[in-house]
């Protein structure tokens, strides 16, 4: 594929992602943030949200389980995982997130797995998306080329 | 680079160059903050312990302009973090959540954060966030380094603020720190701000436990405290801080304070050992001085831990030696603003000393809550026997002598949990003097007597030997939970120690803290206590609430002035607050 291409692709790609509203303004502001002094900033912040948000989700998963739930410890990793996605702009996450948290003030087992699922749906959603994002940009830089800034006209 | 570099560079360049700590559990989160920092120029420093972000404060003073703290930390409440920070080292803080809860925010507020953000934090917003670094400096400088308020910032906040011409040797001069404080210049506008350090707060604690809470007046504590510089006016107004905070804390440690008044008087009462109390104080130094009366430096959010909740009171109780620590902190909103009272550390803690000045209320509610946990009892102080007795109204007589009379109930007295100790109390006093009102009274209307300002007098004898309450009382240091209540001014109050102890709160005798609460005929002067007027750090007995304590700590501190006279309002203030 031509680098132009690429640069299209991933251009077309990354608007798809904020179009969809998986990815906001704040994904944005990190990769502003990128710069020569910082060349792989985005990747680096976004490789730590996975890392923690696995191990949220695990121990969610773990916590929801059991046989008599502790919303005192669900809800403390919710809302970190409330915290990170929103700042690295993981919008779909971050509102099921919100809807979880709700659930967990009532203290709504039933409702909590469901929200459980739907975060890690999201979340998985844009891990994914993100993962592909990086190996377009990946592309592009071992062809030579630049990434080019997103538009913001969208 | 060296301090002064460092600084020289902010200074220059300010706000670039801002030396910002970044303390945040969430590594994506630090992660981008730090680069957010570092796209507005600061000079950034991150870890996401909060533990270990106190050490490097406590490491040097100087070495940071501005904490940004997260709230949900695993190891440490940032609200906590918050406290100490303002506390013990006077740095702007900024808290940082997700949380965009009202109620979060004014806990903020109330802990003496100077901005919330929340996440996702935006770079618009830190670029301004240089401002909260200079209004410090600006606020306790005269203003006049407004440009080198990086500088003076840098230095050490704005403690360093009003030395314009000491900034340059002190600032980057770290071993004075302490002393700084000290160079107390008369010819600036306002006072040198002294940095209370911890250190010093510790000597300042020491100082006040020793004198007794109720003894302790500002010439005092001076003198005893031996600092260079430090000058009497400096003291007050410290003791003042630390009234006003405990005044804080108890706003919301009603609940706490029925809990823990027990713990308070156990402390209060036979808690000259206090100072080992096991307060769960976490890093707690209140301006680590907290410690110095032995009540350990409690991590606010342990205190508060604490008082809050049932479990937590009780752990105040099971402090026995540590009653009132917990309870001050108790309050957490107040304890934001803790860090201004440095002379918090409660030295109500010395378990006996501070309680003595301190408005038993604390306790007191405890015990009335309690059923006086058998905590009381065990304490020599008066109160040791006063729990038993305590929900009973105090039957008998050995209790505490709490001599109120049912003076107009303090209106101050927002512990109407203390006042309903206050009644046990005071009945049980009542039962025991003579004069007092029948036990049966209605503690409450005794205690409100009692705390009724103007009937400041009432002493209640709580540990005081002179009624017969428990032996163990008796013996108890008269000072200790005397609580000059002058019930009927001098009416009942029994003779002995404890009337003493009346007469000494009127005559200032007792400490400080003691008499301008006693003479404060201002309910809310002395702690709640107020009304009671500890006689000696007797803390327990006064107010029955934290409120209370802290409403008479208040207005203590409105008769700061007589401070200078009777020393007492800060004295017992301090008790206060280390009580709670």
């Amino acid at each position: 594929m031509e680098l132009v291409q690429m640069q299209k692709s991933l251009q077309d790609y990354t608007k798809s992602l904020f179009l969809d509203g998986v990815l906001d303004s704040q994904f944005l502001q990190l990769q502003q943030l990128q710069d020569e002094s910082n060349p792989d900033f985005v990747s680096q912040v976004v490789t730590l949200f996975f890392q923690d948000s696995d191990r949220i989700l695990n121990d969610l998963s773990l916590s929801l389980d059991q046989q008599v739930v502790d919303f005192k410890k669900v809800d403390p990793h919710v809302h970190q995982l409330k915290g990170s996605s929103s700042s690295i702009g993981a919008q779909r996450v971050k509102n099921a997130c919100v809807v979880f948290r709700s659930f967990c003030e009532q203290q709504n087992v039933e409702g909590c797995h469901r929200c459980l699922q739907q975060v890690k749906k999201e979340y998985y959603l844009v891990k994914n998306r993100l993962e592909t994002l990086f190996k377009l940009e990946q592309q592009i830089v071992a062809s030579g080329g630049m990434i080019p800034a997103m538009e913001l006209g969208f | 680079m060296t301090v002064e570099q460092q600084d020289c560079v902010a200074l220059d360049q300010f706000p670039v160059g801002m030396r910002v700590l970044a303390v945040d559990d969430d590594q994506t989160c630090l992660r981008i903050l730090e680069s957010l920092l570092h796209r507005c120029q600061y000079h950034v420093t991150t870890t996401n312990q909060a533990q270990k972000a106190l050490e490097l404060l406590r490491e040097n003073k100087n070495k940071f302009d501005l904490v940004i703290s997260d709230v949900d930390m695993p190891d440490m409440d940032g609200f906590k973090l918050l406290e100490l920070v303002g506390l013990e080292m006077d740095l702007p803080v900024i808290m940082l959540s997700a949380h965009s809860d009202p109620k979060y925010v004014m806990k903020g507020v109330t802990h003496g954060a100077c901005d919330y953000l929340l996440k996702p934090v935006r770079i618009e917003e830190l670029k301004n966030i240089w401002q909260h670094v200079v209004r410090k400096n600006r606020g306790s400088n005269n203003g006049d380094k407004k440009d080198g308020s990086g500088n003076e910032g840098v230095a050490n906040s704005d403690q360093n603020n009003g030395r314009a011409n000491r900034k340059r040797k002190d600032q980057y001069n770290e071993d004075e720190d302490e002393e700084r404080d000290d160079n107390d210049d008369p010819s600036s506008q306002k006072k040198p701000r002294v940095v209370w350090t911890v250190e010093l707060h510790k000597k300042f604690v020491a100082a006040v436990n020793q004198l007794g809470f109720e003894k302790a007046m500002p010439k005092k504590i001076l003198d005893l405290m031996n600092v260079e510089k430090l000058t009497r006016e400096n003291v007050a107004s410290h003791l003042q801080k630390f009234r006003l905070y405990l005044k804080r804390i108890s706003g919301n440690q009603q609940a706490i304070m029925a809990n823990s008044d027990l713990h308070f008087l156990q402390m209060s009462n036979g808690l000259d050992g206090f100072h080992h109390r096991p307060i769960p104080v976490g890093t707690g130094q209140f301006h680590g001085g907290a410690a110095a009366a032995g009540m350990r430096p409690f991590p606010p959010n342990g205190i508060l831990g604490r008082l809050n909740t049932p479990s937590g009171m009780s752990g105040v109780r099971n402090l026995s030696s540590s009653p009132s620590s917990g309870m001050f902190l108790q309050n957490p909103t107040d304890l934001g603003k803790f860090h201004h009272v440095s002379s918090l550390p409660l030295n109500h803690i010395d378990g006996g000393n501070i309680l003595q000045g301190l408005p038993m209320p604390l306790e007191f509610d405890q015990l009335q809550t309690n059923n006086n946990k058998s905590i009381i009892a065990g304490n020599s102080m008066a109160f040791p026997t006063f729990p038993a007795q305590q929900h009973s109204s105090l039957p008998n007589n050995n209790h505490l002598v709490l001599e109120g009379h049912p003076q107009a109930p303090p209106s101050a007295f927002p512990g109407h949990q203390i006042n309903k100790r206050l009644e046990h109390w005071s009945n049980a006093v009542s039962s025991s003097s003579s004069t007092l009102p029948p036990p049966g009274q209605n503690s409450n209307s005794l205690i409100s007597h009692q705390f009724d300002a103007s009937s400041s007098s009432y002493s209640i004898p709580f540990c005081d030997s002179t009624i017969p309450l428990n032996p163990a009382l008796d013996h108890t240091n008269p000072r200790a939970f005397y609580r000059a209540t002058d019930m009927d001014s001098s009416a009942n109050v029994q003779p002995g120690v404890y009337y003493d102890s009346l007469q000494m709160r009127k005559s200032g005798n007792y400490g400080p803290t003691t008499d301008a609460m006693l003479s404060s005929n201002n309910p809310k002067e002395g702690f709640t206590v107020g009304q009671q007027k500890l006689q000696s750090g007797f803390m327990g007995g006064e107010a029955g609430s934290l409120d209370d304590i802290v409403n008479s700590t208040m207005k203590q501190e409105q008769s700061q002035g007589d401070l200078s006279e009777g020393d007492l309002g800060y004295g017992g203030f301090s008790s206060l607050r280390t009580c709670i």
